[in-house]
């Protein structure tokens, strides 16, 4: 156990050393704070606009006033999906790309595996590390979000609310280790730490872009297709083939859970969060079940010889 | 303290160790010299339970390199060739993070006495990546003392050194084998070094042991040879 332990806190601060890493990392906390800061200012806009209707109208007599704007407090943090689906899988990429190759090529991956510890302690070191600097990254998103969410908008989450805020983070914090782990695989796998870099950002573009892309134009054309038909729906809706792509992208089922638990969706936004998981337990287990199959393939590669 | 009963490693067809034979007595400073590509590194691979044999066996200090490994990776310590160890961290960041592996109960303590002994106090809170390839190499002899090994070994550690590295680095191990007993295995093809820090040598080629033995000994039986390295061509063109 300590020799995990001392290797996790040596992933972690290396990472936390390198430029680069740091970039990205910043980038991503920023992109997040501006977009809570922007999310709350328009909903006090909302609220605004909506108070000086009914202003007014009464200044006119008018004693049938509209109905307030429902406002979920959470959709304001809505971008959050996007952000972790796009910038999160690229800076778990940066974390675990050369975790191997890089340790093989500068001559440290042997000193390691000649001290007495087991090679599949190897894998849980940097494993525990790279979870280390994802859930730390997380959590000071988490935190100055909620900070600033709560001083920009003046409300503040009931506990409901924050259960589920604190859900998204946690199902975050396991997509973003999905991909931790696959980039630790591939970096297993090859003495090319750029190789295996762009292999992983060809994969990441795949999952977050080209299949939910895909599963969206084969919805339009079902739609068209319906239309056509003249048993045309209101919206575009999921057929069985678009759920067939998506199953293929963690990047889609994340941001539909991230969706329903951010009460971006509002037919889903006043479900108990047990329930709602329930609902998504489906695409919960495609983002776990990949992650673990990844997992366990790389405590088998790290005892091969050809890893040292 | 160290001993291999035919021991061999097969790639597929190719043999890069075959049924070697030998014995490192405690204390001594053994060179295992041979061509590039003739089956040092493997030896060494096996010997620091790298990689596995696949005939024969080996054990140092009595345990044997498959069955216990985590105990004789307690008694060795490793430098490969061209390390060069974690660049952002500093000598003593480095050094804390293997000696914490290698199970040092009071590692700052351990820290200390090994850059006192290796004369590296001036610069151990630098960042590895600024230092020159000789204090590279200082520092990775460091991280293989750290926790008192039985027995060192060392990958062609004056590789890309220059005459003075070269210099330090044999006045290093000298120490260390005189101070401390650590018994030394050193892969080379320098016979220059051989002369001046080997006790025992081996020769290797094509994976074969062609030659175990003192440098004494040798000198004797070959008593037409002026120097080791006149021996050496001797015995290495008879192999081939």
């Amino acid at each position: 156990m300590n020799g995990i332990v001392t290797l996790a806190q040596k992933e972690a601060k290396s990472a936390f050393r390198d430029h680069i890493f740091l970039l990205i990392t910043g980038l991503f906390v920023l992109l997040s704070v501006i977009s809570v800061y922007i999310g709350s200012s328009t909903k006090n806009a909302e609220l605004q606009a909506y108070h000086d209707i009914v202003q007014l109208l009464k200044s006119q007599g008018i004693t049938s006033l509209p109905s307030p704007p429902v406002i979920y407090p959470l959709s304001v943090l809505s971008n959050l999906i996007s952000y972790v689906s796009m910038i999160g899988s690229v800076v778990a990429i940066f974390l675990g790309f050369e975790s191997f190759s890089g340790e093989r090529n500068n001559g440290t991956l042997k000193l390691i595996a000649t001290r007495p510890i087991y090679r599949d302690q190897i894998v849980s070191g940097k494993l525990l590390g790279g979870g280390m600097v994802i859930g730390s990254l997380l959590g000071v998103i988490l935190i100055f979000n909620l900070v600033l969410f709560i001083l920009v908008s003046g409300m503040t989450p009931n506990t409901s609310e924050i259960l589920r805020l604190f859900s998204f983070f946690l199902i975050a914090f396991v997509y973003m280790m999905v991909f931790y782990i696959a980039t630790m695989f591939v970096s297993l796998k090859t003495n090319d730490s750029a190789f295996g870099f762009m292999l992983m950002m060809i994969i990441w573009l795949a999952i977050s872009f080209v299949l939910p892309q895909l599963a969206d134009s084969q919805r339009s054309f079902a739609y068209a297709l319906s239309a056509a038909a003249q048993t045309v729906t209101q919206v575009p809706s999921d057929t069985v083939v678009s759920k067939m792509i998506e199953l293929f992208s963690p990047a889609a089922q994340f941001q539909s859970i991230g969706k329903d638990l951010l009460q971006v969706i509002p037919e889903t936004a006043d479900i108990n969060l047990g329930g709602l998981l329930l609902k998504q337990i489906g695409g919960l287990i495609e983002i776990v079940i990949p992650g673990l199959a990844v997992l366990l393939l790389s405590y088998r590669a790290a005892q091969k010889e050809e890893v040292i | 303290m160290l001993i291999t009963e035919n021991l061999g490693k097969k790639y597929g067809d190719f043999s890069a160790v075959e049924n070697l034979n030998l014995e490192v007595k405690e204390g001594s400073i053994f060179g295992f010299l041979g061509h590039n590509g003739a089956g040092k590194t493997t030896t060494i691979s096996i010997l620091t339970t790298l990689i596995l044999p696949t005939s024969g066996r080996a054990s140092i200090g009595g345990y044997d390199v498959v069955k216990d490994n985590l105990k004789v990776r307690n008694l060795i310590g490793y430098l490969p060739e061209n390390v060069t160890l974690y660049g952002d961290l500093s000598a003593v960041e480095n050094l804390r993070f293997f000696g914490k592996l290698s199970g040092v109960k009071n590692v700052d303590a351990s820290i200390d006495d090994t850059l006192k002994l290796l004369e590296f106090n001036e610069w151990k809170n630098r960042k590895v990546k600024t230092y020159s390839k000789g204090m590279r190499q200082r520092i990775g002899i460091a991280q293989a003392i750290l926790h008192n090994p039985k027995i060192l070994f060392l990958d062609e550690p004056t590789s890309g050194l220059d005459p003075q590295g070269t210099k330090e680095l044999r006045d290093i191990l000298l120490m260390l084998n005189r101070e401390r007993g650590t018994t030394i295995f050193m892969n080379t093809h320098l016979l220059s070094e051989v002369t001046k820090l080997c006790t025992d040598i081996g020769i290797i080629s094509k994976g074969k042991l062609l030659l175990a033995d003192s440098i004494k000994n040798i000198e004797k039986e070959f008593p037409e040879e002026k120097s080791l390295e006149e021996i050496y061509f001797k015995i290495e063109g008879g192999a081939i």
